[in-house]
């Protein structure tokens, strides 16, 4: 993936670089390009906007994961009828911003979908990512659970969830975003990419009668994001998923390319039920990275974390 | 070319199909929508006594009596649904040489059902369904068409989304048909299929013979102002006698005519060779009374006693409603009225059956029912949560309900119109029985009725329904991923059914504390609503020590 840039992309990369260097006031060593790309780029204290944007630019640009004619697929959380506030879906904001990014980027066709809990009217309107996302392109965001517009696929390798039927759009994708809020999820601990991606099947009910993390790892293994952006603005860190529950402000959005170490990431920056987790402790996280679809130890990671 | 009647009778039968439509498709409640069902005199004549009301919304039939006191029975031959059906299938039938051989006679019987449903309706049992045109009409199209439409639309939507996709069309794309299913279906569709047979005997068997409203409006019709008149210049071809779809012409006496018969079609004067025929207020007109063929006192006083012996057979029955629930009374389990239904004995006293609160249902949960309420309830709707839940800010099934059977409830006290509680089957729960994560029922809950507690011996944290917070909806039973009948089931427990006063009052009054889960207003940017949560209780979090 190095061959991606031109001269006119390197340099206003690196205008853009230096002018987020300067927001932030964090001067790091000059040092290559490919080793200034982290493994997970953090935003905190900006609008949900600019974080979104700087998580992005942190990994290289939008143009790093979207080319001009791409049909591109953002999977947010926007399956319950209440208002971002709640915490349960993905602020508009973010949506918005990396929906506009992929267009600014020359992708053909950006796509917003979920299938959703309530109504569809009232998701759309309650969560508030159909307005903001009207402007770009008022086709854009759709909810989608006839089961016309899905397709049974093979999960190779899977231990519990051998088959499913998946939104033909995220076969047809060339890019894929997940683009999650941060929610607890009293059945999967949290709701962040992985589990997001119960979002794009026909039937989820099923994951429940199997084993549910488990079954959340097998799905992952074929819904891979190519970028995972988690809008952690607001936490809902108690009564997830779909609330009401302790909201904690936390101003943060948190991108990677690899949706384990995003969502482990995210497990270990927040407060959960009041108290500290680490990653391996949510068990889909845990069997993710022992099945090599990524990896939790944040520790061992490049973290880069801009303040705005 | 298309007769000016033909066309009336599109136009009727097309706007009579666009309401129900509306109330299909329209997603908010609109009122106005049952029109056609309160025109019809027998359903509102026969909910009158047996319901003992009676309401401004249903002055349309007190309006189309008028009507028939002017022009005869023009409802039979240029508005009824019903009528114009029926004239579709004897064209189907392809019986166009009308064959009046059937006896006059005959044309009595409609008055015997009016006069059966009646007698039922003064004991309090409404048979309005068995024969009432409109509410066997409106179930016709909104529980046997409808769902055909929806179906066909669906699929004919999955042949042109690929193209659309392709056009970019993508509203389209991701467009998606309201599914619409329903029971019984056959049942409905097996009597109009043998009305359709009818057509073999002779055209509008119905309107002539059985129908009951016909019958009413008939009363009405003994001697309208406009009405058939036929001039000096009749040269007794008998042309129009058995050109005449209602056999309101006697064969001896073309001249003459029994009106109540009449419905005002034109025919004959259309066929007169001689132009002998005009309907108007003026004009010649042979006075000898023709034979009208009315039933006899006899056959009044069996079919009354008739109809009063079914009330009583229903209302001996043994899940008949009774004035006062207590011990003995067996409630059909699992069944779940509408929220709003009055109270039961009311409701069926008021219910027409005429299918349009199932028709109208967004979510499809509203289903009709067969015996299990005996005879008295066959077609009431219930609610079925399996197939959908009962949304609980709409009330779409109370707005088109033509006699009130479903109280109509505004604005904030909807939600307080609890229509049962749900109960745990702890032996099918995921979470109970196999110790799986889920939770799904408080995840979809609206009023926030679920609570998870952890159970010694058990690593994960299990579902307990909070009563006073549930209202019923069903939410958690349709989207229960246990298989075949769900974990959690709504009853009928609980549920509010008050003739008339506030539902939160009464609410209140039980102890309910109904609320749907905080809905904040709170602008981006501005410090969210929080809620506590038990202390050190992390569900779906494994411990450290692993």
């Amino acid at each position: 993936m190095n061959s991606f840039m031109n001269r006119r992309d390197f340099l206003t990369y690196q205008l853009k670089g230096l002018l987020w260097i300067g927001v932030s006031g964090i001067v790091w060593p000059a040092r290559g390009l490919a080793a200034d790309i982290p493994d997970i780029a953090v935003a905190t204290g900006g609008t949900p906007e600019a974080e979104t944007r700087a998580v992005i630019e942190m990994l290289g640009g939008i143009g790093a994961f979207v080319k001009n004619g791409d049909r591109v697929l953002i999977k947010p959380n926007m399956s319950f009828a209440v208002p971002p506030e709640r915490a349960s879906n993905t602020h508009p904001k973010v949506v918005s911003t990396l929906a506009a990014l992929c267009k600014e980027a020359g992708a053909s066709r950006v796509m917003i979908l979920d299938n959703p809990l309530a109504s569809e009217e009232r998701c759309l309107e309650a969560s508030g990512i159909y307005d903001a996302c009207k402007p770009i392109d008022e086709q854009m965001v759709q909810m989608v659970n006839n089961s016309a517009l899905f397709q049974e696929i093979d999960i190779p390798g899977a231990v519990t969830l051998k088959k499913t039927d998946v939104m033909k759009d995220v076969l047809k994708a060339d890019v894929f975003i997940a683009a999650p809020v941060a929610k607890s999820h009293s059945g999967a601990g949290v709701s962040l990419s992985m589990k997001g991606m119960m979002g794009l099947i026909y039937n989820r009910r099923i994951m429940h009668m199997l084993d549910l993390h488990t079954a959340i790892v097998d799905l992952a293994s074929v819904l891979k994001p190519d970028l995972t952006v988690i809008d952690a603005t607001r936490v809902l860190s108690t009564g997830g998923p779909g609330g009401p529950g302790k909201v904690l402000k936390k101003d943060t959005v948190i991108a990677s390319r690899d949706m384990v170490a995003a969502d482990a990431y995210a497990v270990s920056a927040f407060e959960w039920y009041g108290k500290r987790f680490k990653p391996r402790q949510v068990r889909h996280i845990r069997e993710a990275h022992e099945r090599k679809l990524g990896r939790m130890d944040v520790e061992n990671l490049a973290v880069q974390t801009v303040r705005m | 070319m298309i007769s000016f009647r033909r066309s009336i009778q599109i136009a009727s039968l097309a706007l009579f199909c666009i309401l129900l439509g509306l109330a299909v498709y329209l997603p908010f409640s609109t009122s106005g929508l049952d029109f056609f069902l309160r025109l019809d005199p027998t359903l509102v004549a026969g909910t009158a006594l047996s319901a003992r009301v009676a309401f401004l919304s249903f002055l349309p039939a007190v309006f189309l009596i008028l009507i028939t006191l002017t022009a005869g029975r023009i409802f039979c031959g240029y508005i009824c649904p019903m009528g114009t059906t029926l004239d579709g299938s004897d064209a189907l039938a392809r019986n166009r040489r009308v064959k009046n051989s059937l006896p006059e006679s005959l044309g009595r019987v409609k008055y015997l059902v009016l006069i059966f449903i009646f007698f039922a309706g003064l004991l309090g049992v409404s048979l309005v369904f068995v024969a009432s045109p409109l509410s066997l009409i409106t179930r016709f199209y909104g529980l046997v068409v409808s769902p055909m439409v929806s179906l066909v639309l669906g699929r004919s939507l999955e042949v042109i989304q690929p193209m659309a996709d392709q056009l970019d069309l993508r509203t389209l794309t991701y467009a998606q048909v309201h599914s619409i299913r329903f029971t019984t279906q056959f049942f409905i569709l097996g009597f109009f299929v043998a009305l359709a047979f009818t057509a073999l005997w002779s055209p509008r068997f119905w309107c002539r013979y059985l129908c009951p409203s016909g019958a009413l409006l008939a009363l009405f019709s003994i001697k309208p102002w406009i009405r058939r008149r036929v001039s000096d210049d009749c040269t007794h071809c008998g042309a129009c006698v058995t050109s005449c779809p209602m056999n309101a012409i006697p064969r001896d006496h073309p001249r003459q005519t029994r009106h109540q018969e009449c419905i005002t079609c034109l025919t004959c004067q259309q066929v007169c060779p001689v132009e002998a025929v005009r309907f108007s207020a003026h004009g010649h007109e042979v006075r000898r009374e023709t034979h009208q063929f009315s039933p006899t006192r006899r056959q009044l006083i069996l079919s009354g006693f008739g109809g009063a012996a079914t009330a009583m057979v229903s209302l001996a029955g043994l899940s008949a409603p009774m004035a006062k629930s207590g011990e003995g009374l067996v409630a059909p389990p699992g069944l779940i009225r509408p929220p709003g239904a009055l109270p039961e004995k009311d409701f069926l006293s008021r219910c027409v059956r005429c299918g349009e609160c199932m028709a109208a249902c967004p979510t499809n949960t509203l289903q009709p029912i067969w015996f299990n309420q005996g005879f008295m309830g066959i077609f009431s709707p219930a609610v079925i949560p399996r197939r959908g839940y009962c949304d609980p800010r709409c009330h779409q099934c109370a707005e088109v309900c033509p006699t009130r059977a479903i109280n109509r409830i505004t604005g904030a006290e909807r939600i307080w119109a609890k229509i049962g509680t749900a109960v745990i089957h702890r032996q099918k729960c995921l979470a109970w029985e196999q110790q799986k994560p889920c939770m799904v029922c408080d995840e979809v809950c609206p009023y926030d009725a679920i609570q998870f507690k952890k159970q010694p011996g058990n690593p994960v944290a299990v579902p307990h329904v909070i009563e006073n917070d549930c209202a019923g909806c069903g939410y958690c039973e349709h989207y229960c991923p246990v298989q075949n009948q769900a974990a959690i089931v709504v009853t009928a427990m609980g549920e509010i059914r008050i003739k008339q006063g506030n539902y939160e009052a009464e609410g209140r009054s039980r102890g309910l504390t109904l609320t749907l889960k905080p809905k904040s207003k709170t602008p981006y940017g501005q410090m969210p609503t929080t809620v506590d949560t038990p202390e050190g209780f992390a569900p779906g979090f494994d411990e450290l020590s692993k």
